[in-house]
Order: structure tokens, then sequence, then C-alpha cells
């Protein structure tokens, strides 16, 4: 991959807000049900662009944090699969953070609306 | 980027930034590589999607709870011995009723074959026709298979009891230094499907085998004696007023 100086800034400056939303991402998917690391990092890069191995650090700093858990699952045939839960310290923080950033999101929709209907 | 030159990449960077776990972090990325791998990646591909090693480590943080773990693994450490101990006196005392349990069967086999044979050291077995010897013979060789198979499977059972005991061991250390855990054991032995099928055709075979051996082993002397307490009759157990 080759980008030119300003591409790079550009991605760069992409990852560091998206990173922020990918957090309530990794929750919302550990609400549905418990998954393995692999899962989340496929899950989340079907759906934002974003380098496969961002998502293990926010793991182990949502871990560290208190909102999942981690147990290990024998699957047949292969090593024991870490698995990550939503803690209860997770849910209540993922429901207040939905919250906030839906919003948050509403907002800078207006905002960014309104900008639309003035340089028209 | 190989997957190798990946991984000693990550290492180095996280070993720079003085990361504790860098082999529990090493060991997702490793995993990541292998589901990729499987799905028919090459090396290249998922180490440039992965992103840059440098840029990866410097996203971990350390976490500032190293203390608090120790004081906690160190009380850990204290129930757990406080619990094995007694647990492993029952252990031990059970597998002594599995020595026990062997013994008889070997005691078993050993009438038996006396009994068949007609042999009678030291006149240690009481008098009796030898018909009536030999039909008792045979249903002690099923008990001795019976008890074997009763040995077979308690042994099983104790094996699992003593798994379950080293995971919930594995798992409360685990815990303690905030490591996952494993999912805990099942206390009945897994035993294949056939081996449950063979060891429970084996007792009920057996069980019947010695019962009815055993009848008509006393019908048989009942009848040879002519009198029902036949024991009696034969004056075994030192009791001769009998008649």
């Amino acid at each position: 991959m080759i980008y030119t100086g300003n591409r790079k800034r550009r991605a760069y400056v992409n990852t560091q807000y998206k990173k922020g939303v990918l957090e309530l991402c990794v929750l919302s998917l550990l609400k549905k049900r418990d998954c393995y690391g692999y899962e989340i990092s496929e899950y989340l890069s079907d759906h934002i662009d974003i380098a496969d191995g961002t998502v293990y650090p926010i793991l182990r700093k949502l871990k560290s944090d208190g909102l999942l858990t981690t147990y290990l699952q024998e699957e047949s045939g292969g090593p024991p699969r870490k698995y990550y839960s939503l803690s209860d310290l997770g849910k209540e923080t993922y429901e207040k953070d939905k919250a906030e950033y839906l919003s948050f999101a509403k907002t800078i929709e207006t905002l960014l609306e309104d900008d639309e209907h003035d340089e028209n | 980027m190989t997957k190798t030159e990946f991984l000693t990449l990550l290492e180095n960077e996280l070993r720079k930034n003085d990361i504790t776990d860098a082999k529990d972090i090493l060991s997702e990325y490793e995993e990541h590589f292998a589901f990729k791998l499987a799905d028919g990646y090459s090396e290249a591909e998922i180490a440039a999607k992965l992103g840059k090693p440098s840029e990866l480590a410097a996203q971990f943080e350390n976490e500032p709870k190293q203390e608090k773990n120790g004081g906690r693994k160190f009380t850990t450490v204290i129930g757990l011995i406080f619990t094995d101990l007694p647990a492993s006196i029952v252990f031990a005392l059970l597998w002594v009723w599995e020595i026990v349990m062997g013994a008889a069967a070997a005691a078993f086999t050993g009438l038996a074959g006396c009994l068949i044979l007609g042999l009678n050291f030291y006149s240690i077995i009481p008098a009796m026709p030898y018909w009536c010897g030999a039909i008792f013979g045979l249903s002690f060789i099923a008990l001795a298979f019976l008890t074997v198979v009763g040995c077979i499977w308690f042994a099983a059972y104790l094996r699992q009891l003593m798994r379950v005991c080293s995971r919930f061991n594995h798992n409360a250390m685990a815990a303690a230094s905030g490591k996952p855990v494993l999912p805990p054991l099942p206390a009945n032995p897994q035993l294949a499907l056939k081996t449950r099928r063979v060891l429970r055709g084996f007792a009920l075979w057996s069980l019947t085998a010695f019962a009815v051996c055993f009848v008509l082993g006393m019908i048989v002397s009942m009848l040879s004696a002519h009198a029902l307490p036949f024991w009696h009759a034969w004056g075994w157990f030192g009791y001769t007023g009998w008649n």
C-alpha cells in the first residue's frame, strides 16, 4: 500500500475518530452473544474500514476496565478458544454510552444539515 | 511480511513499551493468523490487513493493577491448600478402597479355582461334595467378573473426580490472577459409548450368572445333604450339634 502524505494523514485521522465508536460497536456485538476475538475482528472489519489488528487493543482495554470478562471454551479438534463476555458493568456502560452517542450523533447531523441549508 | 516477522516485530514493540502480558496479546494475533490462513489468505495479506506492528503496539496500555492481584493470589493459594488437603486424604482413602476391591476380585478368582480344581490347601474351604463346590466355584468366577467391572468403573469415576478437582484448582488460580477460566468438568466419568455398553453388558451377565449359580449351588447342596441347612449337616463353622 502506498499512501501520499496527505492520504496517510487523513487515514490516521479517520482511524482516530473511528476508534472512539469502535468500543461501542464491540459492546453492542457482545450484548447479543459471547464471541471470540477473531469473530469480533471479522464483524468489525466487515462493517467498518479499519485495520484488522485494531480490535485486540480495544478488547484488552475493555477487559482491564472491567467491562468484559473472558473464559476459555474447549472446541472439538483444537486448542481452547478465549471467549469475551459482557460483564454487568459492561451492560450498564453500553446502555449509557449508546444513549450518549445517539444524542451526540443527532446533534452533529442537525448541525451538518444546517450547514447545507446555509450554503444553498 | 510473514507471520513470524509480524509476530517478532510486534513482540519487540510490546517489549519496548513495557507491556506486561505480551504473551497473551501475541497469542490473540497468532490465533487471528490461524483463522485467516484457514480461510485461504496468504501470510503477507493477513499481516498487511492487520496493520503496522509498531502502530498496534502503541495502542496497548498497561493495566495498573499488579499489586492487587498479588494479594488475591496469596489468599487463593492459602484457601486451596485448606481445601486440597482434606480432598487428597479422601482421594487416597477411595483409592485404598479400589485396592481392597481388587484384592477381593483376586480372592474370588482363587477360591473359584480351588473349588473347580478340587484343591483345598490347609482345609481352609469347608468340606462339601465336589459338584456342589464346582457350582459355587462358577458363581464365584461370576462374582469376580462383577467386582472387576465395578473396579474399572470406580477407577474411572475417581479419575474424573480428581480431574474435576484439579480443574477447580486451575480455575481458582486463573480467576485470582485475572486469566480466563476453563469451563468446569462434569462429575460423571466420560466413558466412550462403546466402553459403557460393554461394561454394562459384562455387569448384567456376571450378576445373572452369579445369582443363578449361587442359587443352583444351594439347591444342589441341600439335595445332596438331605437338609435345608446343609451347612449344619456338613458340620461347617464348627457346629456339630445339629441332628
